[in-house]
């Protein structure tokens, strides 16, 4: 090659090699690298321009020496680097390290360093020592601080999202709003966790795939699901949707999904993304205030009651008032003046007074006006209105008005029973009351009430001086009753007490208390009644059955008269015979001549009418049972006892005489008259209750046998008694204890007693009263 | 006038004895005596004019003594009644008695004192049975008048002059002295006061 040409390719060369250098410098300098080179036997270093710049020195500003270079070198990284720089020569090693130099400005910046190898080992350059190590290094040297800076900025925005991730989930979790994505090309989906628990999964088995959800959709809204997935893949609108699904457990949950799809510049659709929400309860509540709204609606319908407000914006009727009087909600809110025409014409002037005040002073009102609707009816309204003030300022009106013609109706026809009722009480002179005793408060008190005890029903008397008109001798009693009553929590029945009216008047009155055994203490519920009447009645009737019986014992004498008046008919008429016999015989024979014949004829009729008399006194006896025997027959006393008993209780229980039957079980029949037995018991039994008729007692029949076969019946009262020495004569005839008695009962007792063959005698008993007793003759079948 | 049978003493009584007594008492002093047990076997009997009385028990079966006394009564049969009771009271004896019952006796009674009612009975229908033989007579004879003399008689008692009787009658005064005179004759009459007293009995008794 010519000179030229070598010195041109030189010149050419050294161009190309000042350019090469140059664009290296300018690549250097644009990516922040820098390279040196370190000989290793002078220690010097040699930098580049851009080496330079990292370390904050202005290029050729100085020599660089290791000292120098090591002294740049952030404190806390020197140790590090030069042990690694050694540990990686002493390996073989190209040493590399990443540290923190320091420039002169103070400014830390990060820098990776890289040993060329292959510069070291470039033939003739390197040179090792004994121990191997090369002589030179060259390397590079970059600065990484943005890179540092942009890796730890990615870092805290990596930690930041995967916190966010969490907070998405847990937000998710506690909104009930899970998401998916459907990868519509794997046909895959992705579930959040909170998506799986609201499907009532756990995230942590198995992943869910589509046949999976499909399943769980509920059998009624899977149609309605897979048609809106369908739309919004084909239409692109989102898929927005409530559908219920079935959790394993069989809980039906509604959810609320929201999908969209995603496309790619192609337009084809690679995935479906999409949140769920589980909106059971908001449904439930959403349910609760539409229920609650049409319990409002209809309770308002149901109570006939409407509601309106009256303000600046207007004035509101609901749809139930429009209703209540009879007016079309088309046509709006009556006026005032409209208003009134609907008002019945008698109460129309009060309600436009009423408005005119709730007008000019703001003032509520309550009250309670007839109207009548468009088409007649008349009906009650209670109408009620609250001013409305915010911050003590005016706003308007808001109220309620309701329908209570019923009520109304119901009231009226409440006090037309009262009045019934409280005029019936008037008549039937009967209170009631429902008072505590025991806490003294009056719940009721009937104006009959407060007039049986002689006050006026006007003066609203206290309860205490109710009790202060019981008689002085009938408080006690009172008192007691009601106490026992309150304490025993039972009814009480005051039969009969006296009240005594302010007036001096006493009147008899009866008081029956309820008192529900699981109410109040003392609370009772009653009647008082005037009983003096019936009182005074009861008293007539008992002077007249006095009378009564004084008349039948008048009657029983009249009878005993009339018998014996009978008596002495018979008896006379014979004796008066033969007297005027006699008369006519002795006539005859005072004839002169005498007429024997007639005389003697006289004399025979006079024997016919003694003997005669003699008859009708043997009848007398016979009336005694004296003579023979009337009807014998077979007599079960067991069977009279309890005839004569049933026959005799009415009479015993009026005196309060309880009867009682001790009647041997083996105790043989007798041969007697049955109708002379029932008067021998008759007798007895009679003179018992007689002996015990003012003091009540136990009358005791007892029947036996004696060893000697025969029947003894014991009759026993606990009345006033015999005196010893009575004992005997009482059976006389015409003897008598009692003041109005006969004398003929015990002896016509004791001859019929013996009449059959008995006895009858009489003890005086060891405590109180008497017994009677007689034997019969015991005959069986055979005897008789 | 016609003659008087022999007086007859009645007797019921229901008792036997007493019935026979009373009568074997009564023909023992010579009178006529019938008796009866019952007062349907009496009124059953017809009983000829002649002056009677009646003893009665007050205590009759069926029908008391006093009832029977009424029934009589009321008959027109006039007889005096003598009661005979075995148990008689005031009150009863004062109504018997106030009845015409000439006596209440009480069995047994003394003899005499029956026949004394008796005895008195028998007089007071001897009298009572001549009184209505004279108003019989005085009948037959008003019945003889013509119906003009009957009615010339009327006023004639009522005091009348022929005159006035003559214009009321509207006859003549001629003719009323005619029938006055008829009137005179045929009651048999001795005057005027006379005429009178019959006209007075005629009035007493009832107008067959």
């Amino acid at each position: 090659m010519a000179k030229e040409d070598v010195q041109k390719t030189l010149a050419e060369l050294s161009r190309e090699l000042q350019e090469s250098k140059a664009r290296l410098e300018e690549a250097q300098r644009v990516a922040h690298v820098g390279h040196w080179e370190w000989d290793l036997e002078t220690d010097v270093v040699v930098w580049s321009d851009e080496t330079h710049r990292i370390f904050g020195l202005s290029p050729q500003e100085r020599p660089m020496d290791l000292a120098t270079v090591q002294s740049m070198v952030h404190p806390d990284d020197r140790e590090p680097l030069y042990r690694g720089v050694d540990q990686d020569l002493v390996a073989g090693e190209r040493p590399s390290g990443e540290f923190r130099i320091v420039r002169p400005s103070g400014e830390v910046r990060t820098v990776s360093s890289l040993t060329s190898e292959r510069w070291s080992s470039l033939p003739g350059d390197t040179k090792k020592d004994a121990s191997g190590r090369p002589h030179r290094l060259f390397g590079t040297i970059q600065d990484i601080t943005e890179r540092k800076h942009t890796e730890e900025a990615f870092q805290e925005i990596s930690r930041k999202l995967q916190e966010s991730n969490a907070r998405l989930e847990e937000a998710q979790r506690i909104a009930n709003v899970g998401h998916y994505s459907w990868d519509l090309i794997e046909n895959r989906v992705t579930w959040s966790d909170e998506l799986y628990r609201i499907y009532g999964l756990d995230p942590r088995q198995a992943a869910i795939d589509l046949a999976k959800v499909g399943e769980m959709i509920h059998p009624e809204d899977r149609e309605l699901v897979f048609a809106a997935a369908e739309k919004a893949l084909q239409s692109g609108t989102p898929a927005d949707i409530e559908h219920r699904l079935v959790r394993p457990n069989g809980e039906i949950r509604t959810i609320h999904s929201f999908g969209t799809v995603k496309r790619d510049a192609s337009g084809r659709a690679y995935e479906m993304f999409g949140t769920a929400q589980d909106i059971t309860d908001r449904k439930c509540s959403e349910e609760a205030l539409k229920q609650s709204q049409f319990y409002l609606s209809e309770g308002q319908r149901l109570a006939h009651m409407g509601s309106w407000a009256f303000n600046e914006s207007g004035h509101y009727w609901s749809d139930e008032l429009y209703k209540i009087y009879g007016l079309d909600p088309q046509n709006g809110a009556p006026t005032v003046e409209q208003y009134l025409a609907l008002i019945h014409p008698q109460d129309r002037a009060s309600m436009a007074e009423t408005i005119k005040r709730m007008q000019e002073e703001h003032c509520g009102f309550d009250q309670i006006e007839r109207i009548i609707r468009p088409d007649g009816q008349l009906h009650y309204i209670r109408a009620v209105a609250v001013p409305v003030l915010e911050q003590g300022i005016f706003k308007g009106f808001i109220g309620t008005t309701m329908d209570v013609t019923e009520q109304e109706l119901l009231t009226q026809e409440l006090r037309r029973e009262q009045g019934y009722l409280a005029e019936a009480q008037s008549l039937a002179h009967i209170g009631s009351w429902a008072t505590n005793f025991y806490t003294k408060q009056i719940f009721h008190i009937s104006d009959e009430t407060f007039r049986l005890h002689g006050f006026d029903p006007k003066d609203r008397t206290p309860l205490e001086r109710f009790f202060d008109t019981v008689h002085p001798e009938d408080a006690a009693a009172v008192t007691a009753a009601i106490d026992q009553a309150i304490h025993a929590r039972t009814d009480f029945d005051l039969r009969e007490y006296r009240v005594c009216h302010p007036d001096g008047t006493i009147r008899f009155v009866r008081a029956i208390g309820h008192h529900n055994p699981s109410g109040e203490m003392g609370y009772y519920v009653g009647i008082t009644m005037d009983i003096t009447e019936r009182k005074k009645a009861e008293q007539e009737r008992e002077k007249l059955r006095q009378l009564e019986a004084d008349l039948a014992h008048i009657n029983r004498v009249n009878m005993m008269g009339e018998l014996a008046a009978a008596l002495a008919h018979e008896i006379r008429q014979p004796i008066a015979a033969s007297i005027t016999s006699a008369n006519a015989c002795l006539r005859w024979l005072a004839r002169e001549p005498p007429d024997l014949e007639r005389a003697r004829a006289a004399a025979a009729r006079i024997e016919q009418d003694g003997n005669r008399a003699a008859e009708v006194i043997n009848r007398l006896r016979s009336f005694y049972m004296k003579g023979v025997p009337p009807e014998r027959e077979m007599v079960d006393i067991k069977e009279i006892t309890r005839e004569m008993t049933a026959l005799l209780r009415k009479e015993a229980v009026r005196h309060s005489i309880k009867i009682y039957s001790e009647l041997a079980e083996d105790l043989p029949t007798v041969l007697a008259d049955r109708v002379q037995i029932q008067q021998v018991f008759m007798n007895l039994m009679l003179n018992a209750i007689e002996a015990m008729k003012d003091t009540g007692g136990k009358l005791t029949i007892s029947s036996r046998s004696t060893p000697q076969g025969h029947v003894t019946v014991s009759i026993g009262d606990t009345g006033i008694g015999l005196s010893v020495e009575n004992t005997e004569r009482i059976f006389d005839a015409f003897h008598t204890t009692k003041p109005q008695g006969t004398g003929m009962g015990l002896a016509i007792t004791r001859s019929i007693v013996d009449a059959h063959g008995g006895r009858v005698w009489a003890t005086v008993n060891q405590e109180a009263g008497a017994t009677f007793h007689f034997t019969l003759p015991a005959k069986t079948e055979a005897d008789a | 006038m016609k003659s008087v049978a022999a007086p007859t003493v009645f007797i019921i009584d229901d008792d036997r004895g007493m019935r026979q007594a009373i009568h074997d008492l009564v023909e023992s002093v010579g009178l006529r005596a019938e008796s009866f047990a019952t007062g349907e076997e009496f009124l059953g009997k017809n009983h000829a004019h002649r002056p009677s009385c009646l003893v009665l028990d007050v205590r009759l079966p069926r029908m008391s003594g006093l009832d029977f006394q009424r029934r009589l009564a009321e008959s027109g049969m006039q007889i005096p009644i003598i009661f005979v009771t075995a148990h008689g009271d005031i009150s009863m004896s004062v109504r018997a008695l106030k009845s015409g019952a000439v006596e209440f006796l009480t069995k047994p009674f003394r003899d005499q004192d029956l026949l004394d009612a008796i005895q008195q009975a028998l007089e007071r229908d001897g009298i009572t049975l001549k009184e209505q033989a004279e108003v019989h007579d005085l009948q037959e004879r008003y019945r003889a008048l013509t119906p003009r003399e009957q009615e010339v008689m009327t006023l004639v008692v009522s005091g009348m002059l022929n005159k006035q009787i003559a214009s009321d009658i509207g006859a003549s005064e001629a003719t009323v002295k005619i029938h006055r005179g008829n009137v005179m004759h045929k009651m048999h009459a001795a005057s005027v006061v006379d005429l009178v007293r019959m006209a007075d009995k005629l009035k007493d008794t009832p107008r067959k």
